[in-house]
């Protein structure tokens, strides 16, 4: 029992920033992911390497970066490499976490950032991949964060900008793809991971206030339950006191 | 002429383009006016550079506007405000990695226009996939066998790359060709008279991009000796043979970012992409009024000012104030030899 209060995007902010580990490389994506990295930073992973698309890596910013070429993302970074660089370190093997946002997420863990609709006559067209495929390709595994809707969990994506599973088993292999895929998936009602036979979302964690049963509503199609799936720990006094003087002080993201 | 995109993966074009290019150390500076009259012509394929809107040519995009260029064929990694001139006649469509302005949103004339199907996307990229695409042109290599965009709609999307069997392992890799546009106009901190190019901060996918492209503008806050650029070559990103005009154009990535110089103008950008932006006659009134209605970009800097109260002066030391300290960076030393100061009498100079 606690009167602890937060938002959303605050308990998403920290949920993420817990499944980052010390002394891991991450790269990072644009919004939420920028957050989340940087709490993981000031709190339990001091030891953490971002890695940036414009070709930062490691810096020490005083404030949280609003943007993947952003100052913060190279200030006092011990190197400045250019873009194509960083992907070619990635593939090469020196980044684990890919972390990333997007519109849509599907059951294999594909993410959909290029258009709602028909891709020739589409409903909304967004903005393209960026480096979000490049992440999700080669990084060794992805955690994806997002808001949980049922038109952005949909069954399929209305175009695979990102990969995920793609069509299930052993389809990354056959495509050619380096990266593991998908980890974990982060919203703002409970935490995913996939299951390792059939490659589809399974829920693992449900937040504070929400049952699995509510998650599956706001779902597009038929989640799977991991039998140990348990309440998400609430975000501590002590990490929301990180997220709301150090890292975003000025509401950025965390409204 | 042929269409852009005809020429764009053309490597025997480019190659004689480039041999007849000018290697002698000739001064190439004139005025952002001129450079753009002379080296972007209608119909004419240009890449972003820099990094959406951290030292992007900003200044060169409204001169280009002003202008009224037409038809040109964009290529955003990333990037995208310059998507506006699709609205007045200026872009006919896009080979798109990215095209948005992160958390801040997606920008309205690129989407109107793809929604009404005006705003052609003649291909589908990841940044990577892209960004290899131009490291080819600049390693001298046709295409490069790379990892990225495998299994997805990227791949049904793009023309241009293909699906292939890598001859050694059998497992399948994406081919991507060298990339060669026909424009590209990268904004540095720095640059001698003859076009060697000096940045703080990351130099993204700049330096490929000036090998690869055919002309090249060079704009930069200030120029310097040549000594000054020989003292210390390593923050050279672009070499001079590939320049073919050099421009000084202070606050040349305003309303963008400048690393260790000045902040992007947050105000006016979330304006412009979240409200005067978001409908085509707020698009109009704001275009008629800071790009058609201004003669050059100090006007507009100054007509920024005048509409937050402010004298341009107070104005551009408020986005100096907010950039990090470049020496805290450890990206140079800018401010200590009084460029600021420079700076200033530049803006004082120019405004009206």
């Amino acid at each position: 029992m606690s009167d602890i209060q937060y938002t959303p995007r605050e308990l998403l902010a920290c949920v993420a920033a817990r499944m980052l580990k010390d002394g891991e490389s991450v790269f990072v994506g644009t919004g939420l992911p920028l957050v989340g990295a940087m709490l993981a930073k000031k709190m339990h992973a001091p030891n953490m390497m971002a890695v940036y698309e414009c070709g930062a890596i490691d810096p020490e910013p005083r404030q949280l970066p609003w943007s993947v070429s952003c100052p913060w993302t190279y200030y006092k970074a011990p190197v400045i490499l250019s873009m194509s660089s960083v992907f070619g370190h990635t593939r090469a093997g020196y980044v684990d976490v890919g972390f990333l946002g997007g519109a849509q997420i599907d059951m294999y863990g594909n993410i959909n950032a290029t258009c709602i609709g028909d891709y020739h006559n589409p409903k909304v067209r967004l903005t393209g991949s960026g480096g979000a495929n490049d992440i999700a390709s080669l990084c060794d595994r992805v955690i994806f964060m997002g808001l949980h809707l049922p038109e952005r969990l949909p069954e399929r994506v209305d175009y695979i900008t990102t990969p995920g599973f793609l069509d299930g088993p052993g389809a990354r292999e056959r495509a050619g793809l380096p990266g593991r895929g998908p980890w974990r998936v982060i919203t703002h009602l409970g935490v995913m991971g996939f299951d390792e036979e059939t490659c589809r979302m399974k829920l693992l964690s449900y937040h504070p206030g929400v049952t699995p049963e509510l998650i599956q509503q706001f779902t597009g199609f038929e989640l799977l339950i991991d039998e140990n799936v348990h309440e998400t720990p609430k975000p501590t006094e002590e990490e929301l006191r990180i997220l709301r003087e150090e890292v975003d002080p000025n509401q950025l993201f965390c409204f | 002429m042929s269409h852009a995109n005809d020429r764009l993966f053309d490597h025997k074009l480019a190659r004689e383009w480039k041999l007849k290019k000018t290697r002698a150390k000739v001064d190439k500076r004139m005025s952002l006016q001129e450079a753009v009259a002379k080296y972007v012509e209608d119909g004419d394929s240009i890449i972003e550079t820099g990094f959406s809107y951290v030292r992007g040519p900003m200044a060169a995009y409204w001169e280009i506007g002003r202008q009224r260029k037409k038809n040109l064929v964009g290529i955003f990694t990333p990037g995208g405000l310059n998507t506006v001139w699709h609205e007045f006649g200026g872009m006919e469509g896009a080979h798109v990695a990215y095209v948005g302005v992160e958390m801040r949103g997606l920008i309205s004339p690129f989407r109107r226009g793809v929604e009404r199907g005006t705003f052609k996307v003649f291909s589908e990229w990841s940044h990577g996939g892209l960004a290899l695409a131009l490291r080819a042109a600049e390693q001298g290599l046709n295409y490069v066998a790379c990892k990225s965009m495998l299994g997805t709609d990227i791949m049904k999307t793009n023309p241009y790359i293909k699906l292939a069997e890598d001859p050694w392992t059998g497992e399948p890799v994406c081919l991507v060709p060298a990339m060669y546009p026909d424009v590209a106009i990268i904004h540095v901190h720095f640059a001698d008279k003859y076009g060697n190019g000096r940045i703080l901060g990351p130099s993204v996918n700049d330096t490929a991009i000036a090998v690869a492209a055919r002309k090249v503008i060079l704009t930069c806050e200030r120029i310097v000796d040549t000594e000054d650029i020989r003292s210390n070559p390593y923050q050279t990103i672009v070499p001079h043979y590939c320049v073919d005009a050099v421009c000084e154009v202070p606050y040349g990535a305003w309303p963008g970012d400048m690393p260790g110089m000045y902040y992007f103008d947050r105000r006016l950008q979330e304006r412009v992409v979240r409200v005067e932006w978001k409908t085509e006659e707020g698009t109009r009134d704001w275009y008629e009024k800071y790009i058609l209605g201004t003669k050059d970009h100090f006007e507009m800097l100054q007509l920024a000012a005048e509409e937050e109260g402010m004298n341009v002066l107070e104005y551009v030391k408020q986005l100096e104030y907010l950039a990090c300290d470049a020496a805290c960076y450890g990206l140079g030393t800018w401010g200590i030899g009084g460029e600021r100061e420079w700076r200033y009498e530049e803006v004082a100079k120019r405004a009206i």
